[in-house]
């Protein structure tokens, strides 16, 4: 293989693991009944967490943790509002991903102005540097240890949902609410659960983002990556084992985006940056919406 | 819990969603280590305490008042309509693009440039809507990323075919004095009175007229409206071009009022600001007082930084909180007067023709 060839792969892993947790999150949440638009917030928050936690500690894997709980913490709120009170799931997920976004800038103005340097450690970027010049195993070695959690994630999900007792309430909550709750499931609480654990999940992604794709914050760092993720739940008709091959193939628009402009191919290089965008546009085009679990979006009350 | 307020319940959910937001708002600049009230006099007095600083806050006032439009009349129709930015960047585009390049007497390329940057914002909703109604995708997805897109094309067309080359950054040439929009008394734009005029002509059009009648009938119940005669579709996509094109038109007049040319990060966030002021703002002339309260809130920023040392991001909180906090009050007031039995019939839309 080419070394062009090699490096755009890896370029396409790396830019799809964070799509790859979002995307988890999304799905989760969906299939319980409640809509994550939250996600782009949650990322944001958890790539900011990530990055200035691993910078104080100089340890990723903590900051990776505070990273999925900052998320999980923001999923408690969320779910204090779409499922508790419950109010418009769009409207809240739109107001988290604003407040997210405030709040993020807010805090790294200060950071910027308490001198900190925000640069994090480089070791999530590869599993294993020392090996990367062997041939095939150097390329799988080149892989951020989060890709590695990632498939599994994708595999364990599958596994969850499809082939387990508790996946299967959780996907009857989404499907029917009011049967799952004649059934005896508590709905309520199942739902905060699964939305504590898709913003764990989504703040993991923002992690992904934060020290294995960019090892820096900036303002509104996930430029819609929250959004991709979720156009990519929609085109894999919400299953993890094809939400992972979406995310694939959105992490490489967003490879050869990049790959492109540096090559400097004619066009103006902002062109390139725009297509992971058109592409998302595309595929929702191309696919529609699908039926997704028969309740989601809807608030649930009781009785 | 308070049952029943009536017609005033909105503005008084919006005056403690108010309260509450600059609460939190005083307690991050506690958090960055400041004095919260110091901080938050600072931001109404650089917004407010003399005529540059009030004629700076109305030009955010007319940007702000109209992406907030934007929102609203979409939504009433149930869409969300959250590609703004993109509009006014399409809209901005389109009025420079007329004001350099079209030749006739400058009343009449403004008007022509105005009437661009309408049809520019309605273009940028297009896709999103012909992938909702077509293909029945989600616009939250679809509008973010006409967001990204036509910022992106922006910056194509800015330091690419309309660059001025005689810049060193990626921007337009500024368009002629002749066509820009006047000053009218006291140093006040015509733009700032286009924005209140779009404004009532909206309030107007929603109360008095069919299409207001049926977008909020579809609004509330789409299978209802749709049973009643209405073509649902047909009043949404009415509805979402009005909006986009308002957007559009909030960048044209930010154009030929105050900033006169397009360039790498000359706008700010007015789409998404909208979102929050179109959600709160409940009808267009509700709008106006959010728009306003949000345009202060931005012009003011600078000089809490200055005054304070608290970063001025700390309003962009403004552009989620607030939102948050209002839906939250309104579904617990909701809840309540459902589980207490008052007032579950109070709401009815009755739909003639």
């Amino acid at each position: 293989m080419s070394s062009w060839i090699v490096s755009f792969l890896l370029a396409t892993m790396r830019d799809a693991v964070p799509l790859i947790f979002a995307a988890l999150g999304i799905l989760l949440a969906e299939r319980a009944g409640v809509l994550n638009i939250g996600v782009e917030g949650q990322m944001l928050a958890g790539a900011l967490t990530a990055v200035v936690i691993a910078v104080l500690t100089q340890n990723v894997w903590i900051a990776v943790v505070a990273a999925s709980i900052t998320g999980a913490v923001i999923g408690v709120i969320q779910s204090f509002f779409t499922v508790y009170l419950p109010a418009d799931q769009i409207v809240v997920g739109i107001a988290i991903n604003g407040t997210c976004l405030g709040l993020t800038s807010f805090i790294y103005k200060i950071t910027i102005d308490k001198g900190m340097q925000l640069i994090a450690p480089g070791t999530l970027q590869s599993i294993a540097p020392g090996l990367k010049d062997v041939p095939v195993i150097g390329f799988f070695a080149s892989w951020s240890p989060l890709a590695y959690i990632a498939i599994v994630a994708v595999v364990l999900m599958y596994l969850f949902l499809f082939r387990t007792g508790p996946g299967l309430l959780l996907r009857s909550a989404g499907e029917s609410a009011h049967a799952a709750h004649a059934a005896g499931l508590n709905v309520t609480l199942l739902r905060t659960i699964v939305l504590c654990a898709a913003g764990s999940l989504c703040g993991l992604g923002g992690a992904a983002l934060g020290l294995a794709v960019v090892r820096s914050f900036t303002d509104n760092l996930t430029m819609g990556r929250g959004f991709i993720a979720l156009a990519a739940v929609y085109f894999a008709r919400w299953n993890p084992l094809l939400a992972f091959g979406a995310c694939l193939l959105f992490g490489a628009g967003e490879a050869l985006a990049f790959r492109a402009q540096a090559a400097g191919v004619g066009l103006n290089p902002y062109y390139y940056l725009m297509l992971p965008y058109v592409m998302t546009l595309i595929a929702v085009g191309l696919f529609g919406k699908g039926r997704g679990p028969r309740d989601a979006g809807k608030p649930y009350l009781k009785g | 819990m308070v049952v029943a307020m009536g017609r005033w319940q909105p503005l008084f959910i919006g005056g403690v969603t108010l309260i509450l937001s600059l609460i939190v708002m005083g307690l991050c600049a506690l958090v960055a280590g400041a004095n919260p009230v110091t901080a938050i006099v600072a931001i109404f007095e650089g917004a407010l305490k003399g005529r540059y600083e009030v004629l700076a806050t109305l030009a955010e006032f007319s940007a702000i008042s109209l992406t907030g439009l934007a929102v609203l009349i979409p939504l009433r129709t149930g869409f969300f309509n959250i590609g703004g930015q993109g509009q006014v960047e399409l809209g901005a585009l389109a009025a420079v693009v007329i004001g350099l390049f079209v030749t006739a007497p400058g009343w009449i390329v403004m008007i022509i440039a105005l009437l661009g940057s309408l049809v520019a914002g309605a273009l940028a909703a297009v896709v999103p809507l012909f992938l909702r109604v077509q293909r029945g995708a989600s616009e939250v997805t679809t509008t973010i990323m006409m967001n990204f897109t036509c910022v992106l094309f922006m910056y194509v067309m800015v330091t690419g075919p309309l660059k001025d080359p005689k810049a060193f950054y990626g921007t337009t040439k500024l368009v002629s004095t002749a066509v820009r929009l006047p000053t009218l008394f006291e140093g006040i734009n015509a733009g700032v009175l286009i924005a209140l005029g779009v404004a009532v002509l909206m309030y107007l059009v929603g109360r008095y007229t069919v299409f207001g009648l049926q977008s909020t009938a579809v609004g509330c119940n789409r299978s209802a409206a749709l049973a009643g005669g209405i073509k649902v579709d047909r009043v949404m996509v009415t509805a979402v071009l009005i909006g986009a094109a308002i957007a559009g038109l909030a960048g044209g007049v930010q154009i030929l009022a105050f900033s006169f040319r397009v360039a790498e990060g000359w706008s700010k966030s007015w789409g998404f600001q909208g979102i929050a002021v179109g959600f709160m703002g409940g009808n267009p002339l509700g709008v106006l007082v959010v728009a306003f309260i949000f345009a202060i809130l931005e012009t003011g920023s600078r000089n809490m930084q200055a005054m304070t040392g608290v970063p001025a991001a700390l309003v962009s909180l403004f552009q989620g909180l607030p939102v948050l906090i209002y839906v939250g009050l309104q579904a617990a007031i909701r809840i309540s007067r459902w589980k207490t039995g008052a007032g579950r019939s109070r709401r009815r839309v009755v739909v003639t023709r």
